[in-house]
């Protein structure tokens, strides 16, 4: 007897698909999400092949008296850091003389992790909830801060970096010349850079002008350098407002592992 | 059509497209790239039987799906236009390169309006991709299909597809 193969027709096959797609789509995002990365998954060591090209192929400078725009880079974010670091303590010594701070904790926990992919404005990550991550924690890159925890599985994250549009942080801007941080929201412009949103031109800002992720309960404990400001002029829409770019301290080409501030809680 | 090599190829491709390497491809600091996915879609679209269009189209819709953020949103515009597209080329033949190329344009910026939308229904703060970047990566695509039409071509051939409508199939020989 002759074997019926099933074939459907081509209208059966077309709806059936369709309505697969919009049960997918119907399926909240955070399930759905774990196929794209069981993919990234399964497929990490391909996908990486050729990042980071641009950066290794430069060739390497043998003089003592110089170093590579790497190592600058690295360096800088580095002095930033300590002179923020500094600024803060001054700070708190001034504090101290008058009353005595109980400083918490800090129990700042670091995991490393590993980027497996690299898209537009977004890493993906080999660490996730297992190793105590969560949406909205920051992320560092060269010791600067460059993005958010956007979507997190059991062993991979997904990362937003300081230049999309879709990562919002609070910030602090250092002003030197009156010894003080002005307060700010930064958001990303989906290109290499960032806006400074809704400062007031009463604020004395410049170009140059260090910008810090302001600390944040649970999140960050003291202030991390973001970037420095690359263009300062009046907002053309409204004119009591600055519209500020910023430069990151990073570039994401040069990244290839980066580490999560993980704060510890105590257990009850 | 040999749907195992298909699936080879659909996995090759879906790798390559997130694939670092692909930034070498990169234009501008809007990191523009090719859409390979889209250009096989027009591809199987023009060059395969309707029957099979709609599974390739729902096929790599799905690898664009996975290869992305949001699961869904490419999976139906990839589905629904690649359709499309296999049953205009029964009214417009789309033979020459040139009318590939913008039936790529074309179809890369219906396929990304469609997926936006249905993306930002899903998951808004996902669904970010300007107009000026969908244009872009739809008219890099289109300009690439003079470049690679030689390897796509070989690549159908090697799954059994390829010839022209009007001719013999591969499997009736």
């Amino acid at each position: 007897m002759a074997r019926v193969r099933f074939k459907p027709s081509k209208l059966t096959l077309f709806v059936s698909f369709l309505l697969t797609g919009l049960i997918l789509l119907l399926i909240p995002q955070n399930v759905t999400s774990r196929l794209n990365f069981a993919f990234i998954d399964i497929f990490s060591f391909f996908l990486n092949i050729g990042s980071s090209a641009a950066y290794y192929q430069n060739p390497e400078n043998n003089s003592p008296f110089s170093v590579s725009r790497h190592e600058y880079n690295r360096l800088w974010v580095t002095y930033s850091n300590l002179q923020a670091k500094v600024f803060e303590q001054k700070r708190q010594i001034d504090q101290l003389g008058r009353v005595r701070m109980t400083e918490p904790d800090p129990a700042t926990g670091l995991v490393l992790a590993n980027i497996v992919n690299r898209r537009k404005n977004e890493f993906i990550i080999n660490r996730g909830s297992a190793d105590n991550l969560k949406k909205g924690q920051y992320v560092l890159g060269d010791n600067a801060v460059i993005g958010c925890i956007e979507q997190v599985s059991a062993d991979i994250s997904s990362v937003k970096l300081i230049t999309s549009s879709a990562c919002k942080l609070h910030v602090k801007i250092s002003a030197p010349d009156v010894n003080s941080y002005f307060n700010g929201t930064i958001q990303g412009d989906d290109k290499d850079g960032a806006k400074i949103l809704n400062v007031p031109k009463k604020y004395k800002i410049k170009d140059g002008f260090y910008v810090y992720a302001a600390p944040k309960p649970g999140i960050l404990q003291s202030p991390r350098i973001i970037g420095r400001i690359s263009r300062c002029v009046v907002d053309e829409t409204n004119p009591v407002l600055w519209d500020i770019s910023v430069k990151p301290a990073y570039e994401s080409d040069d990244i290839a592992d980066v580490a999560v501030i993980v704060i510890k809680t105590e257990p009850d | 059509m040999r749907w195992w090599r298909f699936t080879f190829l659909i996995i090759l491709v879906a790798v390559l497209q997130t694939s670092a390497a692909m930034n070498l491809l990169s234009l501008t600091d809007l990191r523009i790239k090719p859409d390979i996915l889209l250009i096989l879609l027009v591809y199987f679209a023009v060059y395969c039987d309707s029957y099979d269009a709609v599974i390739i189209s729902f096929a790599l819709g799905f690898a664009a799906d996975i290869t992305g953020a949001v699961m869904g949103p490419h999976f139906i515009s990839y589905g629904i236009i690649g359709t499309a597209v296999a049953h205009i080329r029964k009214i417009i033949l789309l033979k020459t390169t040139r009318q590939q190329a913008l039936t790529i344009f074309i179809t890369g910026i219906l396929t990304e309006a469609v997926a936006l939308v249905l993306a930002g229904l899903k998951a808004p703060g996902l669904a970010k991709t300007g107009v000026f970047e969908v244009v872009a990566v739809a008219t890099y695509s289109a300009i690439l299909w003079f470049l690679i039409k030689w390897l796509v071509g070989a690549a159908g051939k090697w799954l059994g597809v390829g010839v022209h409508r009007f001719g013999t199939r591969i499997d009736e020989r």
